[in-house]
């Protein structure tokens, strides 16, 4: 069983857009998971059924049990996140601001403040409009994504997929560069970076690029909305042959691809030809790679 | 010579956890005694963030000559790492505990 994963770096580059069309392409040969928590939307597109929930802890926050408190102030002192405020004559931890760190509980001199495990929020195993396996999640209000959520998505969908004797996990990544990117990376086969012609767009390429390198993981590349900007289409042609990694296409800027995620669609439901196909042959030429490198 | 895999189980017969931070197990195979250890790494999996230093901190600790593991460690544990005295192999991942370890010996992993 083999992973692909989709990565940009930089946020509004279409990856998900893209690998939702890749995961409409592959049927329910595949099992979709989607990394992206913080701002989860591929299911808008796939729309999963939603039809197995289980809770998701991940963090922790701090609980100051009153009975205990002397009322030194020493924890709302050592707080950067000021997360412990002083109200009615009691210290109290502001839940959205408190980051779980623990310093608070380890410094307290009467041990009044405990680390409780908090509901961060939501994991779930559907079946997609294409009858594929999917696995996402959401978080509750002020909940962030974590290694451990991406982990836990990425495990539960490899186990799936080992089940169904399904041959590819398909992943949209997390953004940025962070743990939840790491965690994304981590235990995969083959990575597509979708990039952008901007200087934003290069710049987080190049950024993400170092977090791929770390890994040793071979890389592709699509360029999307290539024809807005050649010159910068054409620093990062030159980029990817300098980092050795592949040019799978380019796609150009059109407007079914805003069109048809307003109507809920892929852009291969939606879209005439042209955009289809450049996805199409995309997808088939990933399959392809993954498929090569086991043999070499 | 004293060898860590990153391990998804407790003997040679387990597959090889490509994670670093967040593999299940370390492994710890010392060559002069001939001797398999198994170390835990779950407390280290129940973090939300910064695992991991966190594992590479208990691989220091576990004193190896060489790690071996599948895609390589992050961006934070790699700085860690390099301070290490030890080799870093990558590139075992879909085997066995086993067969990364004949592939080191016959010098077919990629050195990090």
């Amino acid at each position: 069983m083999k992973e692909i994963v989709v990565i940009s770096g930089k946020g509004g580059t279409g990856k998900t857009s893209i690998t939702a069309s890749f995961a409409y392409l592959a049927e329910n040969d595949i099992i979709v998971a989607d990394c992206d928590v913080d701002a989860a939307d591929m299911h808008l597109l796939l729309m999963p059924d939603f039809a197995h929930q289980e809770d998701f802890y991940s963090s922790e926050i701090a609980i100051i049990d009153q009975d205990t408190c002397t009322k030194c102030g020493e924890c709302k002192k050592i707080c950067r996140f000021d997360a412990i405020s002083f109200q009615e004559d009691e210290y109290k931890v502001k839940p959205l601001d408190c980051e779980g760190c623990g310093y608070c509980a380890n410094i307290c001199p009467v041990d009044a403040i405990t680390m409780e495990k908090q509901n961060d929020g939501d994991l779930f195993i559907s079946t997609t409009k294409v009858k594929s396996t999917m696995v996402h999640a959401s978080l509750n209000i002020g909940a962030e994504n974590s290694g451990k959520l991406v982990a836990k998505v990425k495990s539960t969908a490899k186990e799936i997929a080992k089940k169904d004797k399904k041959e590819f996990v398909l992943v949209d990544g997390s953004p940025g560069i962070g743990c939840p990117v790491v965690s994304s990376l981590s235990g995969a086969d083959y990575v597509v970076l979708v990039a952008e012609p901007t200087v934003a767009g290069i710049h987080d390429l190049k950024r993400v690029r170092q977090v791929v390198k770390n890994f040793n993981i071979k890389s592709g590349c699509i360029i999307n909305k290539a024809d807005l900007n050649k010159e910068k289409t054409t620093d990062i042609k030159e980029f990817l042959q300098e980092e050795d990694i592949l040019h799978i296409t380019d796609i150009p800027y059109d407007e079914n691809f805003t069109k048809s995620m307003t109507e809920g669609k892929t852009i291969v439901e939606y879209d005439d030809k042209k955009l289809s196909e450049i996805i199409e042959s995309s997808w088939k030429k990933i399959l392809r790679l993954v498929e090569r490198k086991e043999k070499s | 010579m004293k060898i860590v895999f990153t391990a998804k189980g407790k003997d040679w017969h387990s597959e090889m956890d490509p994670r670093f931070g967040r593999t299940e197990f370390l492994l710890v195979y010392d060559e002069e005694k001939d001797e398999l250890t198994t170390y835990d790494n779950s407390d280290a999996n129940r973090q939300a963030h910064g695992v991991g230093p966190i594992t590479a901190q208990k691989l220091f600790d576990l004193e190896p000559d060489v790690l071996i593991t599948g895609n390589g460690p992050g961006g934070n544990a790699a700085r860690i790492l390099q301070k290490g005295d030890f080799e870093i192999y990558t590139g075992a991942m879909n085997m066995t505990v086993k067969e990364a370890y004949d592939k080191f010996k016959n010098d077919e992993l990629s050195k990090f």
